[in-house]
């Protein structure tokens, strides 16, 4: 993976990389890929718990972003941020289309996926990766697991309460400050990413 | 609500986790409420970052394949003309193009305007070169919108038809009685998987993925195996991408324990599987 094309520290930035695939060039589509397979990978293997979903709804995601790219506009969001919103968003949309049936099976299968070496991890972003990580474990943990009920598993405010048992008025309390302390505590790196 | 009460929502909407009445409500507002989408836009960073945290994990080589064969096809077709002519002039590899255009743009009048006493005459030509650059710039920029419109409009009829489908698909896997059978892709085909749902009453669809593209005068078929009996299904022909999406009903026999397979045939179709067996369902 080069240098030059990974996320927030770019010679090419992603801005520009999103202007070139917009106008139509397919360098700057695979230099996109590139730098953010191994992310939006991960992402999608952790909310579907399938590769094969998963690899599925990544080609999806690169084709948009080719057919997309001119919908594209800096002034209103992160390439990052919009890359990981329609990856996501494919996701979980898949997630609500497999049937519960299927999801229990691969649920109790739980599929194993190679996770990649260290020393790729580090060099993509591995110290954000890790504040991020840090930031999620500092959060109380019922804020905690109501953002990753939401996050990864696509659930709303209501469906987060009757899986827990809880009033929809506390799930609502947990989500909200769970999200204000864990913008406190990315604070710096909402600065610095892509 | 005020506007402080769509304000508390926002986190929770970037987890998209508001339920749908809310979630209309607040795009309501966002459309009017620069705060709010500005408020919004900062969450949506945050909870982006998210993406961190589960460990990355590396696809397989041929998904970039198929990303890349897939601009590719599209890519000309595809495309509106005036974007191809931005990313031909602003491309580095090919400067001979865009020197070309320039210099059409700038060539000089000949000698013959020169002379005073055919200012009139050049006045009027001018005026005449003038009116036809404009008829041709009015022709391509005219071209370019119907060549849009064209992709649009295919866009959107792909795009509703897509989600027929997917109706479909949801209202069987949503029924009672729903099956669903995974199709794996064989040797002719390792990239290649399906999923074959289908109802009670045999109403059955199938999405396929990572088909290689079928030769001219050739399509896809679907089979239902049964105790060795092969009973032949409707054709299809993957589109550029590999993707395939086919309605049939299955037959009585075949609804339940059957095997389902995906061959290589004539576009007219056969009776009996003469192809290579591109997807397989388990036995």
């Amino acid at each position: 993976m080069s240098l030059a094309v990974q996320p927030g520290s770019a010679e090419v930035p992603d801005v520009e990389l999103l202007h070139a695939v917009a106008r139509g060039d397919e360098g700057a589509l695979a230099r996109l890929y590139d730098a953010y397979r191994v992310i939006l990978f991960g992402l999608l293997v952790r909310i579907l718990n399938s590769r094969e979903e998963a690899e599925d709804i990544l080609q999806d995601v690169f084709i948009q972003v080719w057919r997309r790219a001119k919908d594209f506009d800096e002034k209103r969001g992160r390439p990052f941020t919009w890359l990981v919103t329609l990856t996501r968003s494919r996701a979980i949309d898949r997630l609500r289309l497999l049937s519960a049936r299927q999801r229990l099976v691969t649920g109790a299968a739980q599929e194993q996926t190679e996770v990649v070496s260290d020393a790729l991890t580090d060099t993509i972003r591995g110290s954000q990766k890790e504040i991020v990580r840090r930031a999620l474990a500092e959060l109380p943990e019922e804020q905690r697991h109501t953002l990753v009920l939401a996050y990864f598993e696509g659930l709303t405010q209501s469906e987060i309460a009757a899986k827990l048992g809880a009033p929809l008025g506390t799930v609502k309390t947990r989500m909200r400050s769970g999200m204000i302390k864990l913008r406190t505590l990315l604070g710096s790196q909402l600065e610095n990413f892509g | 609500m005020t506007h402080d009460d769509y304000r508390e929502l926002l986190a929770a909407h970037a987890l998209t986790a508001l339920d749908a009445e809310n979630t209309r409500a607040l795009n309501t507002h966002l459309e009017s409420c620069a705060d709010c989408r500005s408020e919004m836009n900062d969450w949506q960073d945050a909870v982006a970052l998210l993406a961190l945290d589960p460990n990355p994990v590396e696809p397989s080589p041929n998904v970039r394949e198929r990303i890349l064969a897939s601009a590719r096809a599209e890519g000309d077709a595809g495309r509106p003309a005036n974007d191809r002519a931005v990313a031909i002039a602003s491309s580095s590899e090919s400067p001979g193009e865009s020197k070309v255009l320039a210099f059409e743009l700038e060539r000089p009048p000949r000698n013959i305007w020169t002379s005073l006493g055919a200012l009139g005459a050049m006045a009027a030509t001018l005026a005449f070169v003038a009116l036809i650059i404009s008829l041709i710039v009015l022709w391509q920029q005219n071209r370019a919108t119907q060549k849009e419109l064209a992709r649009l409009s295919t866009e959107t009829r792909q795009a509703r038809a897509q989600l027929d489908h997917e109706r479909v698909v949801v209202e069987l896997l949503t029924s009672p009685d729903a099956h669903m059978a995974k199709l794996s892709g064989t040797n002719a085909a390792p990239g290649a998987h399906a999923m074959l749902a289908y109802d009670k009453n045999g109403h059955a669809m199938l999405l396929a993925k990572g088909l290689p593209a079928a030769p001219k005068g050739m399509a896809y078929q679907l089979w239902y195996i049964k105790d060795n009996k092969k009973m032949p299904g409707k054709m299809f022909v993957p589109d550029a991408a590999g993707n395939g999406i086919l309605e049939d009903q299955i037959p009585p026999v075949a609804r339940d324990q059957a095997v389902f397979a995906i061959t290589l045939e004539p576009e007219s179709g056969v009776q009996v599987p003469t192809g290579s067996i591109y997807l397989l369902s388990a036995s």
